[in-house]
Protein backbone atom coordinates (compact mmCIF):
# COMPACT_ATOMS: atom_id res chain seq x y z
CA UNK A 1 0.00 0.00 0.00
CA UNK A 2 2.13 2.83 -1.25
CA UNK A 3 -0.45 5.21 -2.71
CA UNK A 4 -0.98 7.89 -0.04
CA UNK A 5 -2.35 11.01 -1.71
CA UNK A 6 -3.65 12.62 1.46
CA UNK A 7 -0.74 11.81 3.71
CA UNK A 8 1.54 14.57 4.90
CA UNK A 9 5.10 13.38 4.78
CA UNK A 10 7.53 15.17 7.14
CA UNK A 11 10.68 16.22 5.30
CA UNK A 12 13.98 16.24 7.19
CA UNK A 13 17.24 17.96 6.32
CA UNK A 14 19.16 14.72 5.90
CA UNK A 15 22.79 13.90 6.57
CA UNK A 16 25.67 16.19 5.70
CA UNK A 17 29.11 15.18 6.88
CA UNK A 18 32.49 16.85 7.16
CA UNK A 19 34.68 14.71 9.42
CA UNK A 20 36.62 16.80 11.91
CA UNK A 21 34.15 19.65 11.59
CA UNK A 22 30.81 20.64 13.03
CA UNK A 23 28.54 21.93 10.30
CA UNK A 24 26.67 25.08 11.28
CA UNK A 25 23.73 26.51 9.41
CA UNK A 26 21.67 29.66 9.26
CA UNK A 27 17.90 29.67 9.59
CA UNK A 28 15.94 28.12 6.75
CA UNK A 29 15.30 30.63 3.98
CA UNK A 30 12.30 29.69 1.90
CA UNK A 31 12.22 30.03 -1.86
CA UNK A 32 8.55 29.07 -2.05
CA UNK A 33 5.42 30.07 -0.17
CA UNK A 34 3.44 27.84 2.14
CA UNK A 35 1.14 25.70 -0.02
CA UNK A 36 3.44 25.79 -3.05
CA UNK A 37 3.17 22.73 -5.27
CA UNK A 38 6.72 21.67 -6.02
CA UNK A 39 8.11 19.37 -8.67
CA UNK A 40 10.60 16.61 -7.80
CA UNK A 41 14.11 18.04 -7.35
CA UNK A 42 12.82 21.64 -7.34
CA UNK A 43 14.66 23.77 -4.81
CA UNK A 44 12.29 24.98 -2.11
CA UNK A 45 14.63 26.45 0.52
CA UNK A 46 18.27 27.09 1.34
CA UNK A 47 20.53 28.14 4.17
CA UNK A 48 24.06 29.33 4.73
CA UNK A 49 26.66 26.82 5.91
CA UNK A 50 29.80 27.21 7.94
CA UNK A 51 32.23 24.67 9.30
CA UNK A 52 33.63 24.72 12.82
CA UNK A 53 36.72 22.65 13.30
CA UNK A 54 36.07 20.35 16.21
CA UNK A 55 37.45 22.08 19.27
CA UNK A 56 38.56 25.03 17.16
CA UNK A 57 37.33 28.18 15.52
CA UNK A 58 34.95 28.53 12.59
CA UNK A 59 36.37 27.99 9.15
CA UNK A 60 34.81 28.40 5.76
CA UNK A 61 34.77 25.65 3.18
CA UNK A 62 37.50 27.87 1.79
CA UNK A 63 39.90 26.36 4.27
CA UNK A 64 39.25 23.17 2.42
CA UNK A 65 39.10 24.50 -1.09
CA UNK A 66 39.36 28.24 -1.54
CA UNK A 67 35.61 28.88 -1.49
CA UNK A 68 34.47 31.50 0.95
CA UNK A 69 30.73 31.03 0.95
CA UNK A 70 28.78 27.79 1.01
CA UNK A 71 25.05 27.27 0.96
CA UNK A 72 22.84 24.25 0.87
CA UNK A 73 19.71 24.19 -1.24
CA UNK A 74 16.93 21.78 -0.34
CA UNK A 75 14.64 19.94 -2.73
CA UNK A 76 11.87 17.39 -2.25
CA UNK A 77 12.40 14.03 -3.92
CA UNK A 78 8.78 13.77 -4.99
CA UNK A 79 6.32 16.33 -6.19
CA UNK A 80 3.56 17.69 -4.02
CA UNK A 81 2.28 20.55 -1.92
CA UNK A 82 4.66 22.03 0.64
CA UNK A 83 3.43 22.93 4.12
CA UNK A 84 6.06 24.96 5.94
CA UNK A 85 6.60 24.20 9.62
CA UNK A 86 6.47 27.15 11.96
CA UNK A 87 9.49 28.08 14.02
CA UNK A 88 12.09 26.45 11.79
CA UNK A 89 13.63 29.86 11.24
CA UNK A 90 13.87 32.76 13.64
CA UNK A 91 14.22 35.19 10.77
CA UNK A 92 16.16 38.42 10.76
CA UNK A 93 19.92 38.22 10.87
CA UNK A 94 19.72 34.70 12.28
CA UNK A 95 18.61 33.63 8.82
CA UNK A 96 21.97 34.91 7.57
CA UNK A 97 24.37 33.90 10.32
CA UNK A 98 25.31 30.26 10.74
CA UNK A 99 24.33 29.74 14.37
CA UNK A 100 22.68 26.31 14.51
CA UNK A 101 24.34 22.94 14.31
CA UNK A 102 23.24 20.83 11.34
CA UNK A 103 20.71 18.27 12.53
CA UNK A 104 19.96 15.67 9.86
CA UNK A 105 16.67 14.79 11.57
CA UNK A 106 15.36 18.35 11.74
CA UNK A 107 11.89 18.47 10.13
CA UNK A 108 11.34 21.73 8.27
CA UNK A 109 8.15 21.09 6.34
CA UNK A 110 5.56 18.53 5.33
CA UNK A 111 4.83 17.34 1.84
CA UNK A 112 1.37 16.42 0.62
CA UNK A 113 2.36 14.19 -2.29
CA UNK A 114 0.71 14.53 -5.69
CA UNK A 115 -2.12 12.06 -6.14
CA UNK A 116 -0.23 10.06 -8.74
CA UNK A 117 2.93 9.77 -6.64
CA UNK A 118 3.97 6.38 -5.34
CA UNK A 119 5.90 7.29 -2.21
CA UNK A 120 7.00 3.73 -1.65
CA UNK A 121 8.72 3.71 -5.01
CA UNK A 122 11.01 6.59 -4.05
CA UNK A 123 13.88 5.80 -1.72
CA UNK A 124 14.22 8.17 1.24
CA UNK A 125 11.20 10.20 0.13
CA UNK A 126 11.08 11.91 3.54
CA UNK A 127 14.68 13.12 3.30
CA UNK A 128 15.31 16.35 1.44
CA UNK A 129 17.81 16.30 -1.41
CA UNK A 130 20.65 18.74 -0.94
CA UNK A 131 22.35 20.88 -3.54
CA UNK A 132 25.54 22.38 -2.19
CA UNK A 133 26.33 25.81 -3.60
CA UNK A 134 29.73 27.32 -3.13
CA UNK A 135 31.30 30.56 -4.30
CA UNK A 136 34.79 31.97 -4.40
CA UNK A 137 34.72 35.75 -4.30
CA UNK A 138 36.93 37.83 -6.56
CA UNK A 139 37.80 39.67 -3.37
CA UNK A 140 36.65 38.96 0.16
CA UNK A 141 35.24 42.49 0.44
CA UNK A 142 32.85 41.82 -2.48
CA UNK A 143 30.42 40.02 -0.25
CA UNK A 144 26.67 39.97 -0.02
CA UNK A 145 24.44 38.13 2.39
CA UNK A 146 21.19 37.69 0.59
CA UNK A 147 20.06 35.25 -2.06
CA UNK A 148 21.65 32.25 -3.68
CA UNK A 149 25.34 32.50 -4.58
CA UNK A 150 25.49 36.21 -3.70
CA UNK A 151 28.36 38.63 -4.22
CA UNK A 152 30.99 39.08 -6.91
CA UNK A 153 32.16 35.54 -7.53
CA UNK A 154 35.16 34.46 -9.57
CA UNK A 155 34.03 30.85 -9.36
CA UNK A 156 30.69 29.26 -8.52
CA UNK A 157 30.04 25.60 -7.85
CA UNK A 158 27.06 23.40 -7.23
CA UNK A 159 26.57 19.68 -6.66
CA UNK A 160 24.07 17.17 -5.42
CA UNK A 161 25.31 16.01 -2.04
CA UNK A 162 24.22 12.38 -2.35
CA UNK A 163 27.00 10.12 -1.25
CA UNK A 164 27.84 6.74 -2.68
CA UNK A 165 28.59 7.86 -6.21
CA UNK A 166 31.42 10.11 -7.36
CA UNK A 167 29.95 13.12 -9.17
CA UNK A 168 31.02 13.93 -12.70
CA UNK A 169 32.40 17.48 -12.92
CA UNK A 170 31.30 19.89 -15.63
CA UNK A 171 33.40 23.06 -15.92
CA UNK A 172 31.65 25.94 -17.69
CA UNK A 173 33.99 28.44 -19.34
CA UNK A 174 31.69 29.94 -21.89
CA UNK A 175 30.04 33.33 -22.31
CA UNK A 176 26.36 34.21 -21.82
CA UNK A 177 24.99 31.32 -23.87
CA UNK A 178 26.85 28.86 -21.62
CA UNK A 179 26.26 30.83 -18.42
CA UNK A 180 22.51 30.80 -18.97
CA UNK A 181 22.50 27.07 -19.70
CA UNK A 182 24.39 26.30 -16.49
CA UNK A 183 23.32 28.98 -14.01
CA UNK A 184 19.77 29.36 -15.27
CA UNK A 185 17.17 31.97 -14.47
CA UNK A 186 17.81 31.81 -10.71
CA UNK A 187 21.55 32.17 -11.16
CA UNK A 188 22.28 29.12 -9.02
CA UNK A 189 22.23 26.03 -11.28
CA UNK A 190 18.66 25.23 -10.21
CA UNK A 191 17.07 24.37 -13.54
CA UNK A 192 20.12 22.37 -14.57
CA UNK A 193 20.06 20.28 -11.41
CA UNK A 194 16.31 19.78 -11.73
CA UNK A 195 17.08 18.37 -15.18
CA UNK A 196 20.10 16.32 -14.06
CA UNK A 197 19.28 14.41 -10.86
CA UNK A 198 22.36 12.18 -11.11
CA UNK A 199 25.54 12.89 -9.12
CA UNK A 200 26.90 15.97 -10.86
CA UNK A 201 29.27 18.74 -9.83
CA UNK A 202 29.08 21.94 -11.89
CA UNK A 203 31.78 24.60 -11.78
CA UNK A 204 31.41 27.97 -13.44
CA UNK A 205 34.00 30.63 -14.13
CA UNK A 206 32.43 33.86 -15.35
CA UNK A 207 33.43 35.51 -18.63
CA UNK A 208 34.75 38.61 -16.92
CA UNK A 209 37.13 40.25 -16.99
CA UNK A 210 38.72 37.82 -19.46
CA UNK A 211 36.61 36.11 -22.09
CA UNK A 212 37.49 32.42 -22.34
CA UNK A 213 38.53 32.26 -26.00
CA UNK A 214 40.70 29.28 -26.94
CA UNK A 215 44.05 31.21 -27.04
CA UNK A 216 43.32 32.63 -23.57
CA UNK A 217 42.59 29.14 -22.23
CA UNK A 218 45.73 27.72 -23.84
CA UNK A 219 47.78 30.46 -22.17
CA UNK A 220 46.13 29.75 -18.81
CA UNK A 221 46.73 26.04 -19.19
CA UNK A 222 50.47 26.50 -19.70
CA UNK A 223 51.20 29.61 -17.60
CA UNK A 224 53.99 29.18 -15.08
CA UNK A 225 54.28 31.21 -11.86
CA UNK A 226 57.24 33.00 -13.47
CA UNK A 227 55.17 33.91 -16.52
CA UNK A 228 52.42 35.23 -14.31
CA UNK A 229 54.93 37.28 -12.31
CA UNK A 230 56.18 38.82 -15.57
CA UNK A 231 52.61 39.79 -16.56
CA UNK A 232 51.99 41.27 -13.15
CA UNK A 233 55.25 43.25 -13.32
CA UNK A 234 54.46 44.52 -16.83
CA UNK A 235 51.09 45.87 -15.72
CA UNK A 236 52.57 47.34 -12.55
CA UNK A 237 55.42 49.00 -14.48
CA UNK A 238 53.06 50.45 -17.06
CA UNK A 239 50.71 51.92 -14.46
CA UNK A 240 53.73 53.34 -12.58
CA UNK A 241 55.22 55.11 -15.58
CA UNK A 242 52.03 56.02 -17.41
CA UNK A 243 51.21 59.69 -17.78
CA UNK A 244 47.57 58.67 -17.35
CA UNK A 245 46.96 58.41 -13.63
CA UNK A 246 45.12 55.16 -12.78
CA UNK A 247 41.79 55.74 -11.10
CA UNK A 248 39.74 53.46 -8.85
CA UNK A 249 38.21 51.67 -11.84
CA UNK A 250 41.69 50.88 -13.16
CA UNK A 251 42.83 49.37 -9.87
CA UNK A 252 39.68 47.28 -9.46
CA UNK A 253 39.90 46.06 -13.04
CA UNK A 254 43.64 45.35 -12.75
CA UNK A 255 43.09 43.34 -9.58
CA UNK A 256 40.31 41.25 -11.06
CA UNK A 257 42.31 40.75 -14.28
CA UNK A 258 45.40 39.50 -12.46
CA UNK A 259 43.31 37.37 -10.15
CA UNK A 260 41.66 35.65 -13.13
CA UNK A 261 44.96 35.23 -15.01
CA UNK A 262 46.53 33.54 -12.03
CA UNK A 263 43.91 30.80 -12.11
CA UNK A 264 44.06 27.62 -14.16
CA UNK A 265 40.47 26.35 -14.03
CA UNK A 266 41.00 23.41 -16.37
CA UNK A 267 43.54 21.93 -13.94
CA UNK A 268 41.60 22.71 -10.73
CA UNK A 269 40.63 19.89 -8.40
CA UNK A 270 37.89 20.26 -5.81
CA UNK A 271 36.59 19.30 -2.40
CA UNK A 272 32.90 18.55 -2.13
CA UNK A 273 30.91 17.96 1.04
CA UNK A 274 28.60 15.00 0.64
CA UNK A 275 26.16 13.19 2.86
CA UNK A 276 28.95 10.72 3.51
CA UNK A 277 31.79 13.17 4.15
CA UNK A 278 34.22 15.32 2.19
CA UNK A 279 35.40 13.91 -1.11
CA UNK A 280 38.25 15.13 -3.28
CA UNK A 281 37.37 15.37 -6.96
CA UNK A 282 39.91 15.49 -9.76
CA UNK A 283 39.81 18.07 -12.54
CA UNK A 284 36.69 18.40 -14.66
CA UNK A 285 35.75 15.57 -17.02
CA UNK A 286 33.73 17.88 -19.28
CA UNK A 287 34.39 21.50 -20.25
CA UNK A 288 31.65 23.67 -21.72
CA UNK A 289 32.70 26.41 -24.17
CA UNK A 290 30.91 28.84 -26.50
CA UNK A 291 32.07 29.30 -30.06
CA UNK A 292 30.61 32.80 -29.68
CA UNK A 293 33.57 33.52 -27.37
CA UNK A 294 35.99 33.30 -30.31
CA UNK A 295 36.75 36.74 -31.73
CA UNK A 296 38.10 37.43 -35.22
CA UNK A 297 40.67 39.73 -33.61
CA UNK A 298 42.38 39.06 -30.28
CA UNK A 299 44.90 41.06 -28.25
CA UNK A 300 48.42 39.68 -27.96
CA UNK A 301 51.03 41.26 -25.67
CA UNK A 302 53.88 42.62 -27.73
CA UNK A 303 56.73 41.29 -25.59
CA UNK A 304 55.26 38.60 -23.34
CA UNK A 305 53.09 37.02 -26.04
CA UNK A 306 50.03 36.18 -23.97
CA UNK A 307 46.52 36.74 -25.27
CA UNK A 308 43.63 38.72 -23.89
CA UNK A 309 40.07 39.01 -25.06
CA UNK A 310 37.88 41.33 -23.07
CA UNK A 311 34.36 41.89 -24.31
CA UNK A 312 33.53 45.55 -24.88
CA UNK A 313 30.87 45.74 -22.17
CA UNK A 314 33.39 44.43 -19.63
CA UNK A 315 36.19 46.62 -20.93
CA UNK A 316 33.94 49.60 -20.35
CA UNK A 317 34.41 48.97 -16.61
CA UNK A 318 38.16 49.66 -16.86
CA UNK A 319 39.58 53.12 -16.29
CA UNK A 320 41.71 55.12 -18.74
CA UNK A 321 45.06 53.70 -17.61
CA UNK A 322 44.05 50.08 -18.31
CA UNK A 323 42.59 51.13 -21.65
CA UNK A 324 45.93 52.84 -22.44
CA UNK A 325 47.89 49.73 -21.37
CA UNK A 326 45.85 47.56 -23.72
CA UNK A 327 46.30 50.05 -26.57
CA UNK A 328 50.03 50.55 -26.18
CA UNK A 329 51.29 47.14 -25.09
CA UNK A 330 49.16 44.81 -27.22
CA UNK A 331 48.68 44.11 -30.91
CA UNK A 332 45.42 42.99 -32.44
CA UNK A 333 45.97 39.60 -34.08
CA UNK A 334 43.38 38.84 -36.75
CA UNK A 335 42.10 35.26 -36.84
CA UNK A 336 40.51 33.35 -39.68
CA UNK A 337 38.13 30.49 -39.05
CA UNK A 338 41.04 28.18 -39.86
CA UNK A 339 43.12 29.88 -37.13
CA UNK A 340 40.26 29.40 -34.68
CA UNK A 341 39.98 25.75 -35.71
CA UNK A 342 43.70 25.26 -35.03
CA UNK A 343 43.37 26.91 -31.62
CA UNK A 344 40.46 24.61 -30.76
CA UNK A 345 42.39 21.56 -31.92
CA UNK A 346 45.40 22.56 -29.83
CA UNK A 347 43.13 23.09 -26.84
CA UNK A 348 41.44 19.70 -27.30
CA UNK A 349 44.79 17.94 -27.63
CA UNK A 350 46.40 19.68 -24.65
CA UNK A 351 43.40 19.25 -22.38
CA UNK A 352 43.16 15.62 -23.38
CA UNK A 353 46.84 15.09 -22.56
CA UNK A 354 46.74 16.96 -19.25
CA UNK A 355 43.38 15.94 -17.77
CA UNK A 356 41.50 13.76 -20.26
CA UNK A 357 38.52 16.14 -20.20
CA UNK A 358 36.18 16.35 -23.18
CA UNK A 359 35.10 19.65 -24.71
CA UNK A 360 31.43 20.49 -25.23
CA UNK A 361 30.95 23.52 -27.48
CA UNK A 362 27.77 25.54 -28.01
CA UNK A 363 27.59 26.51 -31.65
CA UNK A 364 26.16 29.74 -33.06
CA UNK A 365 22.68 30.63 -34.21
CA UNK A 366 22.98 31.25 -37.94
CA UNK A 367 19.49 32.36 -38.90
CA UNK A 368 18.20 35.59 -37.43
CA UNK A 369 14.90 35.55 -39.27
CA UNK A 370 15.30 39.25 -39.96
CA UNK A 371 17.01 39.25 -43.33
CA UNK A 372 15.51 39.95 -46.70
CA UNK A 373 18.60 39.88 -48.90
CA UNK A 374 18.03 38.91 -52.51
CA UNK A 375 21.37 40.06 -53.93
CA UNK A 376 24.72 39.36 -52.28
CA UNK A 377 26.80 41.59 -54.57
CA UNK A 378 26.77 44.59 -52.16
CA UNK A 379 28.47 42.47 -49.52
CA UNK A 380 32.26 42.33 -49.46
CA UNK A 381 33.87 38.98 -50.03
CA UNK A 382 34.59 36.61 -48.42
CA UNK A 383 30.98 36.67 -47.31
CA UNK A 384 31.81 34.91 -44.04
CA UNK A 385 33.74 38.00 -42.95
CA UNK A 386 30.84 40.29 -43.83
CA UNK A 387 27.52 38.57 -43.35
CA UNK A 388 26.90 37.51 -39.75
CA UNK A 389 24.75 34.54 -40.75
CA UNK A 390 27.31 33.21 -43.21
CA UNK A 391 30.04 33.70 -40.61
CA UNK A 392 27.99 31.75 -38.07
CA UNK A 393 27.52 28.89 -40.54
CA UNK A 394 31.28 28.79 -41.17
CA UNK A 395 31.91 28.58 -37.42
CA UNK A 396 29.41 25.77 -37.08
CA UNK A 397 30.91 23.86 -40.00
CA UNK A 398 34.35 24.33 -38.43
CA UNK A 399 33.13 22.53 -35.31
CA UNK A 400 31.92 19.63 -37.45
CA UNK A 401 35.30 19.52 -39.20
CA UNK A 402 36.98 19.26 -35.81
CA UNK A 403 34.56 16.52 -34.77
CA UNK A 404 35.66 14.47 -37.78
CA UNK A 405 39.15 14.11 -36.33
CA UNK A 406 38.79 14.66 -32.60
CA UNK A 407 36.33 13.90 -29.82
CA UNK A 408 34.26 17.01 -29.28
CA UNK A 409 30.59 17.36 -28.40
CA UNK A 410 28.50 20.06 -30.08
CA UNK A 411 25.47 21.60 -28.42
CA UNK A 412 23.50 22.56 -31.51
CA UNK A 413 21.71 25.77 -30.59
CA UNK A 414 21.48 26.54 -34.29
CA UNK A 415 19.28 23.52 -34.90
CA UNK A 416 17.21 24.13 -31.77
CA UNK A 417 16.66 27.77 -32.74
CA UNK A 418 15.59 26.72 -36.21
CA UNK A 419 13.04 24.34 -34.68
CA UNK A 420 11.53 26.67 -32.08
CA UNK A 421 12.05 30.04 -33.80
CA UNK A 422 15.28 32.00 -33.47
CA UNK A 423 13.92 35.54 -33.76
CA UNK A 424 11.44 34.95 -30.94
CA UNK A 425 13.51 32.76 -28.65
CA UNK A 426 16.99 34.25 -29.20
CA UNK A 427 16.10 37.82 -30.12
CA UNK A 428 19.66 39.12 -29.93
CA UNK A 429 21.40 35.98 -31.17
CA UNK A 430 22.94 35.13 -27.78
CA UNK A 431 20.44 35.27 -24.94
CA UNK A 432 17.62 32.75 -25.05
CA UNK A 433 14.40 31.89 -23.29
CA UNK A 434 13.43 28.93 -21.15
CA UNK A 435 12.36 26.71 -24.05
CA UNK A 436 15.81 26.75 -25.64
CA UNK A 437 17.44 26.59 -22.20
CA UNK A 438 15.53 23.39 -21.38
CA UNK A 439 16.37 21.84 -24.77
CA UNK A 440 20.05 22.62 -24.32
CA UNK A 441 19.99 21.23 -20.78
CA UNK A 442 18.42 18.02 -22.11
CA UNK A 443 21.18 17.66 -24.67
CA UNK A 444 23.86 18.51 -22.09
CA UNK A 445 22.44 15.91 -19.70
CA UNK A 446 22.68 13.28 -22.44
CA UNK A 447 26.33 14.19 -23.11
CA UNK A 448 27.18 14.01 -19.41
CA UNK A 449 25.47 10.64 -19.17
CA UNK A 450 27.66 9.40 -21.98
CA UNK A 451 30.74 10.61 -20.10
CA UNK A 452 29.81 9.13 -16.72
CA UNK A 453 31.97 6.23 -15.67
CA UNK A 454 30.22 2.93 -16.09
CA UNK A 455 29.88 1.06 -12.79
CA UNK A 456 29.85 -2.69 -12.83
CA UNK B 1 10.32 61.52 -52.82
CA UNK B 2 11.07 58.33 -50.96
CA UNK B 3 12.34 58.25 -47.41
CA UNK B 4 14.20 55.75 -45.28
CA UNK B 5 13.15 55.90 -41.67
CA UNK B 6 15.08 53.83 -39.16
CA UNK B 7 12.91 50.74 -38.68
CA UNK B 8 12.68 48.51 -35.62
CA UNK B 9 15.07 45.91 -36.98
CA UNK B 10 15.24 44.10 -33.65
CA UNK B 11 12.14 43.90 -31.48
CA UNK B 12 12.26 46.54 -28.76
CA UNK B 13 15.20 48.53 -30.11
CA UNK B 14 14.94 52.27 -29.54
CA UNK B 15 17.83 53.63 -31.57
CA UNK B 16 20.86 52.79 -33.68
CA UNK B 17 24.27 54.29 -34.38
CA UNK B 18 25.23 55.21 -37.91
CA UNK B 19 28.52 53.40 -38.61
CA UNK B 20 29.16 53.94 -42.32
CA UNK B 21 27.62 56.08 -45.02
CA UNK B 22 28.39 54.72 -48.49
CA UNK B 23 26.51 57.38 -50.43
CA UNK B 24 26.55 61.15 -50.87
CA UNK B 25 23.85 63.69 -51.64
CA UNK B 26 23.41 63.91 -55.41
CA UNK B 27 24.59 60.35 -56.06
CA UNK B 28 22.74 58.19 -58.52
CA UNK B 29 22.33 54.67 -57.23
CA UNK B 30 21.49 51.46 -58.96
CA UNK B 31 19.52 48.67 -57.30
CA UNK B 32 21.75 46.72 -54.94
CA UNK B 33 23.87 49.72 -53.87
CA UNK B 34 25.13 49.91 -50.30
CA UNK B 35 23.57 52.74 -48.29
CA UNK B 36 24.59 52.47 -44.66
CA UNK B 37 26.02 50.24 -41.96
CA UNK B 38 24.36 50.71 -38.61
CA UNK B 39 24.79 49.21 -35.17
CA UNK B 40 22.11 48.43 -32.63
CA UNK B 41 23.09 48.30 -28.98
CA UNK B 42 20.52 45.95 -27.55
CA UNK B 43 20.98 47.32 -24.06
CA UNK B 44 18.48 49.91 -25.27
CA UNK B 45 15.98 47.10 -25.73
CA UNK B 46 16.84 44.67 -22.96
CA UNK B 47 18.00 45.25 -19.40
CA UNK B 48 21.00 43.00 -19.34
CA UNK B 49 24.59 43.35 -18.38
CA UNK B 50 25.78 41.79 -21.60
CA UNK B 51 24.44 43.90 -24.41
CA UNK B 52 25.43 42.27 -27.68
CA UNK B 53 25.77 44.87 -30.36
CA UNK B 54 24.37 43.86 -33.71
CA UNK B 55 25.49 45.35 -36.99
CA UNK B 56 23.39 45.66 -40.11
CA UNK B 57 23.92 46.75 -43.70
CA UNK B 58 21.16 48.56 -45.54
CA UNK B 59 20.94 48.16 -49.32
CA UNK B 60 18.66 49.93 -51.77
CA UNK B 61 16.57 47.66 -53.97
CA UNK B 62 15.61 50.16 -56.66
CA UNK B 63 17.44 52.79 -58.74
CA UNK B 64 17.22 56.17 -56.96
CA UNK B 65 18.94 59.52 -56.55
CA UNK B 66 20.16 60.57 -53.11
CA UNK B 67 18.62 63.92 -52.15
CA UNK B 68 19.31 64.31 -48.43
CA UNK B 69 21.28 62.49 -45.71
CA UNK B 70 20.36 63.67 -42.21
CA UNK B 71 22.94 61.87 -40.08
CA UNK B 72 26.71 61.41 -39.91
CA UNK B 73 28.74 58.41 -38.73
CA UNK B 74 28.78 58.20 -34.97
CA UNK B 75 25.39 59.85 -34.54
CA UNK B 76 22.51 58.09 -32.80
CA UNK B 77 19.26 57.76 -34.69
CA UNK B 78 15.96 57.07 -32.98
CA UNK B 79 13.59 54.50 -34.42
CA UNK B 80 11.34 56.33 -36.83
CA UNK B 81 13.84 59.09 -37.61
CA UNK B 82 14.15 59.99 -41.28
CA UNK B 83 17.73 59.04 -42.10
CA UNK B 84 17.76 59.90 -45.79
CA UNK B 85 15.59 61.02 -48.66
CA UNK B 86 15.69 59.63 -52.18
CA UNK B 87 14.01 60.47 -55.46
CA UNK B 88 13.45 58.97 -58.89
CA UNK B 89 14.13 62.40 -60.43
CA UNK B 90 17.47 64.04 -59.50
CA UNK B 91 15.82 67.47 -59.53
CA UNK B 92 12.87 66.56 -57.34
CA UNK B 93 12.28 69.00 -54.45
CA UNK B 94 13.74 67.42 -51.30
CA UNK B 95 11.30 69.44 -49.21
CA UNK B 96 8.35 67.69 -50.82
CA UNK B 97 6.53 65.11 -48.74
CA UNK B 98 7.74 61.53 -49.14
CA UNK B 99 5.21 59.46 -51.03
CA UNK B 100 6.51 56.12 -49.78
CA UNK B 101 9.50 54.42 -48.14
CA UNK B 102 12.42 53.61 -50.38
CA UNK B 103 12.74 49.90 -51.09
CA UNK B 104 15.59 48.47 -49.08
CA UNK B 105 17.03 45.17 -47.86
CA UNK B 106 18.76 44.65 -44.52
CA UNK B 107 21.23 41.98 -43.43
CA UNK B 108 23.18 41.33 -40.25
CA UNK B 109 26.90 41.86 -40.81
CA UNK B 110 30.12 41.47 -38.84
CA UNK B 111 31.86 44.40 -37.22
CA UNK B 112 34.64 45.68 -39.52
CA UNK B 113 37.58 48.03 -39.34
CA UNK B 114 35.86 50.71 -41.45
CA UNK B 115 33.11 51.29 -38.92
CA UNK B 116 32.90 54.43 -36.85
CA UNK B 117 33.02 52.42 -33.63
CA UNK B 118 36.22 50.69 -34.76
CA UNK B 119 38.16 53.93 -34.34
CA UNK B 120 36.31 55.60 -31.45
Amino acid sequence: MDRLPLTRLPLVLGPLEAPGFTILRSGIRWLVKDGHRCAPNELIAYCQLNLRRSGGKNVKLGDLDGDERTQVGLAARVGGRIHIRENVALGGYLNILEAEAWDPNCEICDLEPDADTHIGAVADAGRLRQILLSGRRVTEIAGAHSGLLPGWLGRSRGWWSEGGETPITLLSLGICDALALVLGEHNAFLELFAQIPQATHVVLHPDHPITPAAPVLLDQLNRTPEAFAAISKDLHDYLSRSTIAPNAHDFIFAGSLLSAMQKNPIMDSYNVILGTGVQRLHSAQAILLSVNAEPLGILRHRTLGFHLYIMPHHLAAAGPAIQAWLSSEFDVVLRTVLDIQKDYEALIDQVSAKTGAKLIVINRMSTSGREDVSDYSPFDKPLMNTLANVGAKEFNLMLHDIAEEREIFILDIDAIAAEVGGARNIPDGIHYGSEIQARLQDDLAAILDALRPVHA
Amino acid sequence: MYDWKLPEIVDGMASATLENVYIGEGDTLKAGSKLFDISVDLSSAFTQECPPISYFRVIVREPVHVRRIHFKPGQTMDVGAVVALFASDPEEDPDAAAERPVRIATAGIMHHAGMWTASH
